[in-house]
């Protein structure tokens, strides 16, 4: 993909030289493309026979504004299409791109001079034609080079490692700017009026799929205690708004529910649009739910209000639930980490690597087993199914908008809640979770998963090592129960004394910062 | 509602019979007519079309009338999810909403949710919460994703158990879940419904496997309005050997198998005996189908008069069918999915003719092999063959079985049984 990516090609046109050295390599260089967006975000992408002198910086100079690339952190790629030319069967990396913030307000022209400057002090300019794209489009093309490039040695482990070397907060930063941007001035339309006080919000974000809105309503109206909950649908696809309107429209003439549309201008990402949704909601509650999840307990509703008013506060504040798959086995009951690590070589190189990943209790498990359904604080719970407490989700600050599109904001946001001395509960109210291989990823979503898990994983990798990792983490917070007596009823655990709570953050350390959120203007 | 006022019925049919020829059509608005003509009852019949009908269509209407008739209107379905079986419409849902307010019957009676869409069910029990909702099956469409034939793609066998996976093998482009989904959602809208009714008694076993409450169904058998003079005192024939196909050329009408039972005995030699086919629709055949009946009536046409067995006499009307019945001796439905009902059945009997059809579902049901008629292996053109050959040979059989032939319920039967089931919903 990215080999074919000729758009604003300058590597015809090569690079005149100065600095008192004429031939760099025998292979030469060529910027292929130049994105800049007016958020102030520009992306290169070339490639560059650097073997001999390695590349010490790339800078594009514009109108009254500059970027500096810096040579070592350029995500560096494949290119099949050149190593025939380069006659050479080592493994080297041509290919190069990376993202990165002007010093200044950016004014748009048709060209900007781009020069190389390598670590012998030589250098090459060239005027390279300008692809003018708005932010989010940057940002789609930036997560599909990074997804679609051909890396030498394993593919996740070199993209995250790109993302490392600093494109990945840039890519954060770019991401945040395009969500602020998308979630400015949500459309928001509601259907009926509560006929009372509500005990809860229930949020769905819709991913592109607008039958589930009327499956949803159709499904859940008219269900016990389910008078005292509205619905919202927040869309990140603005050419699904008729639609959806008209099917909120048809959805309260038949079934009297109460809801709310919300209408995004562009895709938000998940976390954005949920929180874009819980400031219209109109109860202390909100349940985040996906698209496809469906009750299984009829009176769920009626269970869930009244956890909510029985259970002590540290148990219901945020809690998932168990989720079953169409075919009848578990598909979730609790989530909790594990650290994948290994090494891997490249170019006569070893890069050793550590990177988070997400699991879940019980997956697959027989629809009854008892050890994955007792209420009880696990490590995370998914946002498939998320109850938590609207001033609490507000002290979280809602989801987190750096996580791009979707994934590990739901762990994020247990993980934060844990700081601050609560844990995720998983509480027995069983639902449906109707996970299909769903609709194609296109490579720009498998970019975005490339920087949540390299984003979830330098946030949050240091602070859960040791403690909170694998499936019996040590952390008594969450630290899981023996396995039932199959006779045992299922309760839940008594209370936490309240003090134990500023513990917890205490016995973890090392969270790193979030990613750094400058340049995006 | 005040007993002593008549009975006001909204009857809700997929098409118009005079529109688009069909079992439910026929029987929903045979059921009608019977209303019309009792005191007891008023009756309005709303009868869905597809946009295939341009000219019916009136700018910005949702239902309007149909040809002047009293009581008769047409719902102008548009914006369908053949998927879900619902419309996106919003201006058909209001109009909907305002035709029931305007009407405020005391039973509405679903004859089909097909271009309604399965949510007007819920929608109805909104609106008219007194009302009482009647849903009849005419097929399996809530349980079968694939037309409601219940035969499954990947070998033509009939399916008796709709499951995720199952419907999945069926339809792979579908994902189990998307089913899960469809019978979950099916199932809240038919759960809204006060009663169903189904015209044979084996759809009642069928639909409470696969979960509708027990205590819900009742069997009302379709009644038939009289037609043309039925049973006439017959020439006497020294063979019975003129078969009969009534119905539609589509894929699990099996209409296929005949031909291929004819292109057997021919094989054989055995050639003195006629077939022919009354009906339409091959467009809605599966191209394969389709590809092999054209070209066996291609090659049927080209033989000399004299050689041909299979005759096309094309698409008729309600009251042709006397007429196309006296023809034949027999009549053949060799469907390969279990029918309904089997109108043609009731349609054959009516003018003393025995049924030749396959041993499955409604047409096993009402037909007794050797008692009124004769059954052959589902699927099985050579078991259709032998049928054939022996209604040919046998001595006596046709009069026989033509004998078996027991008088089978009339329109205002059918209403009646109706009324009964409305009154006891109403009254208790």
């Amino acid at each position: 993909m990215v080999a074919n990516e000729r758009s604003g090609m300058t590597g015809d046109l090569g690079f005149a030289s100065h600095g008192g050295v004429d031939q760099v390599a025998p292979l030469g260089n060529g910027l292929e493309a130049l994105f800049v967006s007016r958020s102030g975000a520009v992306m290169i992408t070339g490639w560059i026979d650097d073997r001999s002198d390695p590349v010490d910086c790339v800078n594009v100079l514009g109108a009254g504004w500059s970027v500096r690339f810096d040579g070592a952190s350029l995500g560096r790629f494949r290119r099949q299409d050149l190593e025939g030319a380069a006659q050479r069967r080592s493994a080297y990396p041509y290919g190069y791109f990376d993202l990165h913030f002007a010093d200044g307000p950016i004014a748009m022209t048709a060209e900007c001079r781009v020069e190389v400057r390598l670590r012998s002090g030589a250098a090459m300019s060239a005027v390279v034609p300008v692809r003018d794209c708005d932010a989010e489009e940057l940002r789609d093309v930036a997560l599909t080079y990074l997804a679609g490039a051909q890396y030498f040695g394993d593919p996740v482990v070199t993209a995250i490692s790109c993302l490392e070397r600093g494109m990945g907060d840039h890519i954060v930063s770019l991401n945040n700017h395009v969500v602020s941007q998308l979630t400015a001035q949500p459309y928001v339309q509601r259907f009926g009026q509560p006929g009372g006080p509500l005990a809860g919000s229930i949020v769905v974000c819709l991913y592109g799929k607008p039958e589930f809105l009327f499956l949803q309503l159709a499904l859940y109206a008219g269900l016990p205690g389910m008078a005292a909950y509205e619905f919202i649908f927040v869309s990140n696809s603005p050419e699904l708004a008729e639609r959806l309107l008209d099917e909120a429209r048809i959805c309260q003439t038949i079934y009297s529910m109460v809801s709310t549309v919300v209408i995004l201008p562009g895709n938000a990402g998940f976390s954005a649009a949920n929180n874009a949704a819980a400031v219209v909601a109109r109860s202390s509650r909100l349940v985040f739910l996906n698209p496809d999840v469906f009750p299984r307990d009829m009176d769920w509703a009626q269970r869930h209000t009244a956890l909510v008013a029985d259970l002590p506060p540290d148990q219901t504040r945020l809690f998932g639930a168990p989720l079953y798959y169409d075919n009848g086995s578990l598909m979730h009951g609790g989530m909790y980490f594990d650290m994948d690590q290994g090494v891997d070589v490249v170019d006569r190189k070893t890069m050793a690597w550590r990177l988070m990943r997400v699991q879940h209790y019980g997956k697959g498990a027989p629809p009854q087993d008892r050890t994955y359904l007792r209420p009880r604080p696990v490590p995370a719970v998914t946002g498939a199914f998320i109850s938590v407490e609207a001033r609490w989700f507000e002290t979280l600050e809602g989801f987190s908008t750096d996580y791009v599109f979707g994934h590990y904001e739901d762990a994020d946001l247990c993980l934060r809640s844990l700081d601050l001395g609560f844990p995720a509960y998983l509480q027995d109210i069983k639902m449906w979770h109707l996970e299909g291989k769903g609709s194609t990823r296109l490579p720009l979503h498998e970019g975005g998963s490339l920087v949540n898990r390299w984003l979830f994983s330098s946030r949050w990798g240091q602070y859960c090592s040791p403690a909170l990792l694998g499936p019996q983490p040590s952390l008594s917070a969450v630290r899981q129960p023996a396995p039932l007596d199959p006779d045992e009823p299922l309760t839940s655990p008594p209370a936490r004394a309240q003090d134990d709570a500023p513990n917890i953050g205490r016995m973890l350390s090392g969270r790193r910062s979030p990613a750094t959120t400058g340049g995006a203007q | 509602m005040n007993p002593a006022r008549p009975l006001k019925v909204l009857l809700l049919s997929v098409f118009h019979p005079e529109l688009v020829r069909g079992g439910a059509q026929q029987v929903c608005h045979e059921l009608f007519e019977a209303y019309q003509a009792r005191p007891d009852v008023q009756t309005t019949l709303l009868a869905a079309i597809d946009p295939t009908f341009t000219s019916l269509y009136k700018s910005g209407a949702g239902i309007t009338g149909f040809d002047g008739r009293e009581g008769e209107y047409l719902f102008l379905s548009r914006d369908y999810d053949p998927v879900w079986h619902k419309t996106g419409d919003i201006q058909l849902i209001n109009a909907f909403v305002d035709f029931l307010q305007l009407v405020r019957p005391d039973v509405v009676h679903f004859h089909h949710f097909l271009l309604f869409g399965i949510d007007l069910i819920s929608l109805t029990r909104t609106v008219l919460p007194q009302a009482r909702i009647v849903f009849t099956f005419h097929e399996f469409m809530a349980m079968c994703p694939v037309d409601g034939h219940l035969v499954r793609t990947t070998d033509q066998s009939v399916c008796t158990r709709a499951t995720a996976l199952r419907c999945h093998q069926c339809l792979p482009e579908y994902g189990p879940e998307t089913f899960f989904l469809r019978e979950a959602w099916m199932k809240r809208h038919l759960g809204v419904a006060d009663h169903f009714t189904t015209p044979t008694r084996f759809m009642i076993d069928i639909l409470r496997g696969w979960g509708l409450p027990q205590d819900r169904f009742t069997h009302i058998s379709n009644g038939q309005a009289h037609r043309g003079s039925g049973r006439v005192q017959e020439p006497l024939r020294p063979r019975r050997n003129r078969f009969g196909f009534f119905g539609q050329f589509v894929d699990a009408k099996g209409v296929h198998l005949l031909l291929e039972a004819v292109s057997i005995l021919r094989a054989e030699g055995f050639t003195d005996f006629s077939v022919e086919l009354n009906g339409d629709n091959i467009r809605y055949a599966s191209d394969a189908r389709r590809a092999q009946i054209e070209a066996f009536l291609e090659a049927e046409a080209a033989l000399p008069l004299g050689e041909r067995i299979v005759t096309l006499n094309g698409s008729y009307q309600a009251d042709q069918i006397g007429a196309r019945m006296r023809r034949v001796d027999w009549c053949v439905m060799p469907s390969v999915w279990f029918e309904a009902f089997g109108l043609v059945i009731s349609e054959a009997w009516s003018f003393g003719r025995p049924v030749i059809c396959s041993d499955v579902g409604a047409m096993a049901e009402r037909v007794t092999h050797e008692g009124d008629g004769l059954a052959f292996h589902m699927g099985d053109a050579r078991s259709l063959a032998e049928s054939l050959r022996r209604a040919c040979l046998e001595d006596g059989l046709w009069d026989r079985l033509s004998a078996g032939i027991a008088p089978q319920p009339s329109s205002h039967q059918m209403a009646d049984s109706y009324l009964s089931l409305y009154n006891r919903l109403l009254f208790g």
